[in-house]
């Protein structure tokens, strides 16, 4: 029965081809958008956790300034506005709850194709805190050492104890100690000095960019934050919480998420009322044949489903479209929201998969069994006699 | 229950009112009459007598005004819809002027669309039929495909395909020509005397004088029977 009605509502939507491409476009844009947008929302707070995971600490200690701004350099890496005094690392260090102060002076200089060549000067410290690092050869330990990240290694073709001049600053050789397996993220494209070594090549004796804080349990967070604030050099400083953070930028995003989300919305309503229009007058037309289909025996119950499958197919294949075309288009979109953003981490911001297609194809169908309802409803109260007419 | 009589269909004082607005049309008014098993009655009249109605009061498509009718034993109005509609799909099998094949369907499974809303497996009874009414090469073709004569032997076959005890057909050769209407008329003709009640609603005169009986209606009255 199920297979000679499915059959039935197949052929039945292509009788109006040109009208059930329209509807399946409608549907498709919608559907498309949905997908796109869940994606984004998958992607960004995946990709937000990924990173601040990847940067180890639990809260970064920058210059005074944006601490948003300083967060998203100490991610990325660029050149930085200000810094800080090396002095207040120690008094960091001495702050109760402090697991482990790694101090970073961070320095982007750039090729002349444009290439970001970011450099930072490291201690051994910054091991206790990228837990995740995994080195071939040696961490530096004296002046014109490298620790070359995997994707800078590869791009430059280096390995483990060759010499090389550091592009975009002339005069300066550094020699290969070690490399960083991928981490999959900014680490993979940096150059790590010793922090004397690179205060030295920078020109800034007895400075920081900033500090990366591991505290001994990040339940206490808002204590230990207290006490960097309230420590000596904490007027000098920004202490930002990463989870805090996080949040934040997360609260920023949802107001882009939630525009987004309501032309989504928008959308799939008004495909839907296009669907359950397009579907009405097909019913229309197919007046005497609801007829015909009573008079052998078909009960109201069969014209309702009869006509409900036949809106679910259309809502269903909208949806396979709508999510195929949103992961064809996810790097366009991806594209086009980076650069609008105030903060996007490195990895794909938005990320199709089969769980969120299955997802919206779901959604789909539950919109179509409500845009379905009302023409299933009329086409099955027909009384026989008057639609023979 | 099966009467004890033979009847199959009996009307008693059946009236159809429809309203429009405030006015008030008896398409039909106080019918009654009775019909055997295995009888050819043809029901005749002008345009507009009441004919149709009759038949859709017969088959279970609509439901009288006042009035009773009981087929192969049961009061049809006093059924529900879902029973009513199981009662057409079991008693009785519908003829068309327009065919009311779904072009969406092969000329098979158009003859299957029944058995499908009766949750009943026809395949071979399908072929029998189609064999029957000799379209059996054409069993894979789109109704497009067909002439109006193979059309509504399609449409008898599909009526036949639950086998009915009752075959309601409105003006079966209405949009046939001459020879078309000829082969209906003589297929009727042979169902009958296999043993199946047939009941016409028809202006051709060929097949009105075909049947056993006339019931001759004007303005929704019975006016005569007449025996053939």
């Amino acid at each position: 029965m199920l297979v000679t009605l499915l059959k039935m509502a197949w052929r039945n939507l292509f009788r109006r081809r040109l009208r059930t491409v329209l509807t399946l476009a409608g549907v498709s844009v919608a559907v498309a958008a949905l997908c796109s947008l869940l994606s984004f929302q998958q992607g960004y707070q995946n990709g937000m956790k990924g990173e601040l995971e990847r940067l180890g600490a639990h809260v970064l200690v920058v210059p005074k300034g944006c601490p948003y701004d300083a967060a998203s350099i100490a991610l990325h890496g660029a050149s930085w506005p200000c810094y800080l005094k090396e002095a207040y690392l120690t008094q960091v260090k001495r702050t109760e709850g402090v697991q482990t102060a790694a101090p970073v002076l961070m320095n982007a200089n750039y090729t002349e194709s444009g290439e970001a060549i970011v450099t930072l000067g490291v201690t051994p410290e910054i091991l206790a805190v990228k837990k995740n690092w995994l080195i071939a050869g040696a961490f530096p330990t004296s002046n014109g050492e490298v620790l070359v990240g995997s994707a800078f290694a590869k791009k430059h073709n280096l390995v483990i104890g060759q010499t090389f001049d550091l592009p975009g600053s002339a005069g300066i050789s550094l020699k290969v100690c070690g490399t960083l397996a991928p981490t999959q993220g900014a680490d993979d494209t940096y150059l790590h000095l010793t922090l004397a070594d690179a205060q030295r090549l920078m020109k800034r004796p007895g400075e920081l960019t900033h500090i990366l804080v591991r505290l001994s349990d990040p339940n206490e967070m808002e204590g230990v934050v207290g006490a960097l604030r309230a420590c000596e050099a904490g007027m000098e400083m920004n202490i930002v919480p990463l989870s805090h953070l996080f949040n934040t930028i997360q609260e920023l995003v949802n107001s882009m998420r939630l525009l987004l989300g309501s032309v989504a919305l928008i959308a799939l309503f008004v495909a839907g009322a296009a669907v359950s229009n397009t579907v009405m007058m097909a019913v229309s037309e197919r007046v005497r044949e609801i007829g015909v289909l009573r008079a052998v025996g078909a009960s109201k119950g069969d014209v309702f489903a009869l006509i409900l499958l036949e809106t679910l197919m259309l809502c269903l294949i909208a949806g396979v479209i709508g999510c195929l075309a949103s992961a064809v288009f996810a790097p366009f979109i991806e594209f086009w929201l980076r650069n609008r953003l105030p903060f996007s981490p490195t990895d794909t911001l938005v990320k199709p998969s089969l769980t969120l297609s299955l997802f919206c194809l779901l959604l789909t169908g539950i919109f179509g069994a409500i845009a379905g309802m009302l023409p299933s409803w009329r086409a099955a109260k027909l009384v026989p006699a008057l639609s023979m007419k | 229950m099966k009467s004890v009589d033979n009847v199959v269909l009996r009307a008693e004082s059946l009236t159809k009112i429809y309203r429009r607005g405030v006015e008030e049309v008896r398409a039909l008014d106080g019918v009654t009459f009775s019909i055997e098993e295995g009888e050819f009655v043809s029901i005749v009249g002008q345009s507009g007598s009441g004919k149709t109605t009759l038949l859709n009061l017969i088959g279970c498509m609509d439901t009288p005004t006042s009035g009773t009718i009981e087929i192969d034993g049961h009061e049809t109005s006093r059924l529900s819809d879902r029973q009513s509609t199981r009662l057409r799909s079991e008693k009785i099998g519908f003829v068309f002027q327009h065919f009311g094949l779904i072009p969406t369907l092969s000329v098979e499974e158009n003859i299957m669309l029944p058995t499908l809303f009766a949750r009943r497996a026809a395949k071979g009874k399908a072929s029998e039929l189609l064999e029957q009414v000799g379209l059996s090469h054409r069993h894979k073709h789109r109704p497009h495909e067909l002439s109006g004569g193979e059309m509504q032997r399609v449409a008898i076959a599909r009526a036949l395909i639950n086998s009915p005890a009752l075959l309601l057909a409105d003006e079966p050769t209405g949009n046939l020509d001459s020879t078309n209407g000829e082969a209906i008329l003589r297929l009727f003709t042979d169902l009958n005397r296999a043993g199946l009640t047939i009941i016409v609603v028809t202006h051709n005169p060929a097949l009105a004088d075909a049947a056993h009986r006339q019931l001759n209606l004007q303005d929704g009255h019975l006016l005569l029977e007449s025996q053939l």
